[in-house]
């Protein structure tokens, strides 16, 4: 069972899990056409070799469009995780780097943002803003930041009182000099895993918010609208509408998660060298 | 290794969890509904027991049907707000009315015992019944009749009642409409508002109606059922189901109710009438329910930050070849199982449908005609002349998946053509106004000609002075449309009517100019229990609700 030391299999678990997703996306991008095309003479084909995801009863190959919903998710997801992302590394280090007020004031936003619960707001931005895909996107963004915003605060808190920075302080350099210079580098290693940590977290809640009819319009092959669709035809017994795209978007979620993982136990020093 | 794999077993756990929370909710729902419903068949089937018990030759005599929950009146069974007179017309059941429409869709009387209309077309006269008691006892008089018209005026949104100045009762039997402009298919608008008695009038009405009809509401569960039992003291023919339940559930939790032998009638789509229930029967119920899509007649222009007319559908040729270019039988058989008829019009076999509007199928000469009018083939075999692609989004309403498919089949069968269709799911929100420069997926379909009206006539107060919801005009048309309301019998409004449609050189078909393209009348589609008979049933409109149950009265259980 053994292959490898552990270094080598965390390696290669960031290979896979990098791979499946280029091989997603990519393939996802290149089915644009053929996930919109409709064909009355092939509907409700259970899965075969020619269809191994089936087709649906607009004779939509469930494949394609499994694969373009899949990549729209991710390109979403990394959007609105990177929008999110940037967000909290700038609120984060404000907070804990400009004085008390400031501090209050994020902490006040923070508090206010997780005490909403995030499928609510998610439902409220994406409708006032038109829904579609930009009111996703937003909606994501706007909703994601907290969690990691108030991480990397606790871990600028921290840093402020260690030697090096005290130092600094008293060598008369400025407070964006000490947080750009100093602290920022030290902050990379979180700011990375919770940055591929926040996609599974956009990518599930994109495909929910669009599930409910909130997100994306009907004629667009997201996999929210996918598993809504194949819904209303699980009663008839059309098993193959749901669970495919379902498993599928289960196991990128999974990735993105071996991912995050696999580059904390390589970024982190407690665990870089075991 | 162990801890990779517990992570992962944790993630896949945490995954399915958040899904598994999104989906339980709506699960959750159907289930308690369906609990609720069982609760209720259970308590029925006790009595039933009860009433076998009692009495060994009981005849069963109650019916469990489902509806669409849209069909649920949302300001209840007021006529006011749109019970039977809103935008799915249906008899009211609870209440009666002055006349009713026949199973050919000509009209006959029901509360009223003649009508007739003064020769300049103002003052319609009614004589009604002496002996009709609502069903708190008091009579039913010319002045409930009076004031049911004035508030309906006075209060609906739902209806037009602008060609009523007021109703007057004269005396006991007899009541006069006082019109603000002639209006010929005036029984029509008697056919679908029902009788409220002054007495006992309120602001929530709606909610415990009193009338005179067939039934007594019993109880409404809102966002569930509602109980109607039979009118014991009914003027007419006394109604052979004693009670009748409604539910109202989506068409899949319909499905899962007949698979359970819940309900006797389950209302279904075309996409699940390939199911084979034990003990079930399909039916099939024609239509005018038709779908179909608007052409914009003009050039675009802007008013109000609102688009009006497109360029490529506002050449004649087009909209023409667009016509004979659609497969309707295809379609049909694709979209809706084979279970539909081919619409040429917003009124197929009604009394005032014009059979002229009538075409075949021809796709080479729907390519003649574009040739003909300088349409040519590009590189990409999509037309184009002086410089416009010969292309148009086509919106359906997002989730509705009968007018999606019509809709993308629409864009296959057009890209034969060489035209090219986008489709685009759309809410009603932003529907209307995009339609006046994009073609929409619409449903239309109402027991009176009033609906030509509404699609074909020139409306001068709104928008930019063309029909109300996609840009045309043509004044020959509008003319036949008003004489047609003006007309001194329903006869010869008919014929007007016909002519509005097509008068042999001018008109909204084929030849004429076209302005809408008419796809398909969509066939009703229920699951009934074996044994049970439906009365046979008048050409359905649009809705898929209250319709069936129209003549319920006269439903009947075998053995």
């Amino acid at each position: 069972m053994k292959m490898g030391n552990r270094r080598i299999r965390v390696l290669a678990g960031l290979g896979f899990s990098l791979t499946f997703l280029a091989v997603v996306c990519i393939w996802g991008s290149l089915s644009t056409e053929t996930a919109r095309v409709t064909d009355f003479s092939r509907v409700n084909i259970p899965p075969c070799l020619r269809y191994p995801f089936g087709t649906d009863w607009l004779g939509r190959d469930m494949l394609a469009r499994t694969l373009k919903g899949l990549s729209m998710s991710i390109w979403i997801g990394i959007l609105s995780a990177a929008v999110s992302a940037a967000v909290a590394l700038v609120l984060g280090i404000t907070s804990a780097t400009m004085g008390k007020a400031a501090d209050s004031v994020i902490s006040f936003l923070i508090d206010l943002i997780m005490g909403v619960p995030h499928i609510l707001l998610l439902i409220l931005i994406s409708v006032a803003l038109g829904k579609g895909l930009r009111g996703v996107i937003i909606g994501v963004s706007l909703t994601h930041w907290p969690s990691l915003a108030r991480l990397i605060r606790a871990e600028v808190i921290q840093l402020r009182e260690s030697p090096y920075i005290q130092i600094a302080r008293r060598l008369g350099k400025g407070r964006w000099y000490i947080a750009g210079k100093h602290m920022l580098p030290h902050l990379i290693p979180q700011f990375i895993v919770g940055l591929v940590l926040l996609f599974p977290h956009a990518i599930l809640h994109e495909s929910s918010v669009t599930f409910l009819g909130f997100g994306l319009s009907t004629e667009q092959p997201a996999i929210g609208i996918v598993l809504s669709e194949a819904m209303k035809y699980l009663v008839t017994g059309k098993w193959w509408l749901a669970l495919f795209p379902g498993l599928l978007l289960v196991f990128t979620v999974v990735m993105f998660y071996v991912m995050g993982e696999s580059l904390r136990k390589l970024l982190d020093p407690n665990s870089v060298h075991q | 290794m162990k801890r990779k794999a517990a992570a992962f077993l944790c993630a896949v756990i945490w995954v399915s969890g958040v899904f598994a929370g999104c989906g339980r909710g709506e699960v959750g729902t159907q289930e308690t509904q369906q609990t609720q419903t069982a609760d209720t068949q259970e308590g029925g089937d006790e009595t039933d027991a009860q009433g076998a018990a009692a009495e060994e030759t009981a005849v069963k005599d109650e019916v469990v049907v489902t509806m669409p929950p849209t069909s649920e009146p949302s300001s209840g069974f007021d006529p006011a707000y749109g019970w039977g007179a809103g935008e799915h017309v249906h008899e009211p059941l609870i209440q009666s009315t002055l006349t009713v429409t026949t199973q050919d869709l000509q009209i006959d009387t029901d509360l009223a015992t003649e009508y007739s209309v003064s020769g300049d077309g103002l003052t319609w006269t009614v004589k009604i019944r002496d002996d009709v008691k609502f069903t708190d006892g008091e009579p039913l008089t010319a002045e409930d009749v009076a004031f049911t018209y004035n508030n309906c005026k006075e209060k609906s949104s739902v209806n037009d009642f602008t060609m009523m100045e007021e109703a007057v009762a004269v005396d006991d039997t007899t009541v006069e409409f006082h019109m603000t402009r002639p209006y010929s298919i005036w029984p029509y608008t008697m056919a679908i508002v029902g009788i409220v008695p002054e007495h006992a009038y309120a602001e929530n009405y709606g909610m415990n109606p009193i009338g005179s009809g067939r039934y007594i509401m019993a109880q409404w569960d809102q966002g569930q059922q509602v109980i109607f039992e039979a009118n014991p003291d009914y003027y007419g023919e006394e109604p052979k189901i004693k009670k009748v339940t409604v539910l109202f559930m989506e068409e899949d939790a319909a499905l899962a109710a007949a698979m359970a032998g819940q309900v006797d009638v389950a209302h279904t789509a075309a996409s699940y009438s390939d199911q084979e229930i034990d003990g079930y029967g399909l039916l099939s119920v024609q239509t005018v329910d038709n779908r179909g899509f608007n052409l914009p007649c003009t050039e675009p222009e802007e008013a109000d930050g609102i688009v009006y007319g497109n360029a490529f559908t506002s050449d004649v040729n087009v909209r023409r070849a667009i016509n004979i270019g659609i497969d309707r039988q295809e379609m049909i058989d694709n979209v809706l199982n084979g279970y539909g008829m081919a619409a040429y019009s917003v009124c197929d076999k009604m009394p005032w449908y014009n059979s002229g509007a009538e075409v075949e199928y021809d796709l080479e000469e729907a390519k003649r005609i574009l040739d003909e009018a300088g349409w040519t083939e590009g590189s990409d075999g999509i037309r184009e002349k002086d410089g416009v692609r010969a292309e148009f989004t086509l919106m359906f309403s997002t989730g509705d998946s009968v007018r999606q498919a019509l809709a993308e089949d629409t864009a296959n069968q057009l890209r034969e053509l060489g035209i090219e269709v986008t489709t685009e799911g759309v809410g009603w929100d932003v529907a209307y106004d995009r339609a006046q420069s994009d073609p929409l997926v619409w449903g239309w379909g109402a027991h009176t000609p009033m609906e030509l009206y509404n699609i074909y006539h020139t409306l001068s107060d709104t928008g930019i002075g063309l029909a109300e919801y996609s840009p045309y005009g043509n004044e020959t048309v509008d003319a036949y449309m008003d004489a047609a309301l003006e007309a001194d019998s329903l006869e010869e409004s008919y014929e007007l009517w016909q002519q509005a449609q097509w008068d042999g050189t001018t008109g909204v078909t084929q030849d004429g100019d076209i302005p809408w393209i008419w796809l398909c009348n969509v066939d009703h589609l229920y699951f009934v229990r074996d044994g049970l008979q439906v009365a046979e049933q008048k050409i359905h409109p649009h809705g898929h609700g209250w319709s069936i149950v129209n003549n319920v009265d006269q439903w009947s259980w075998e053995g």
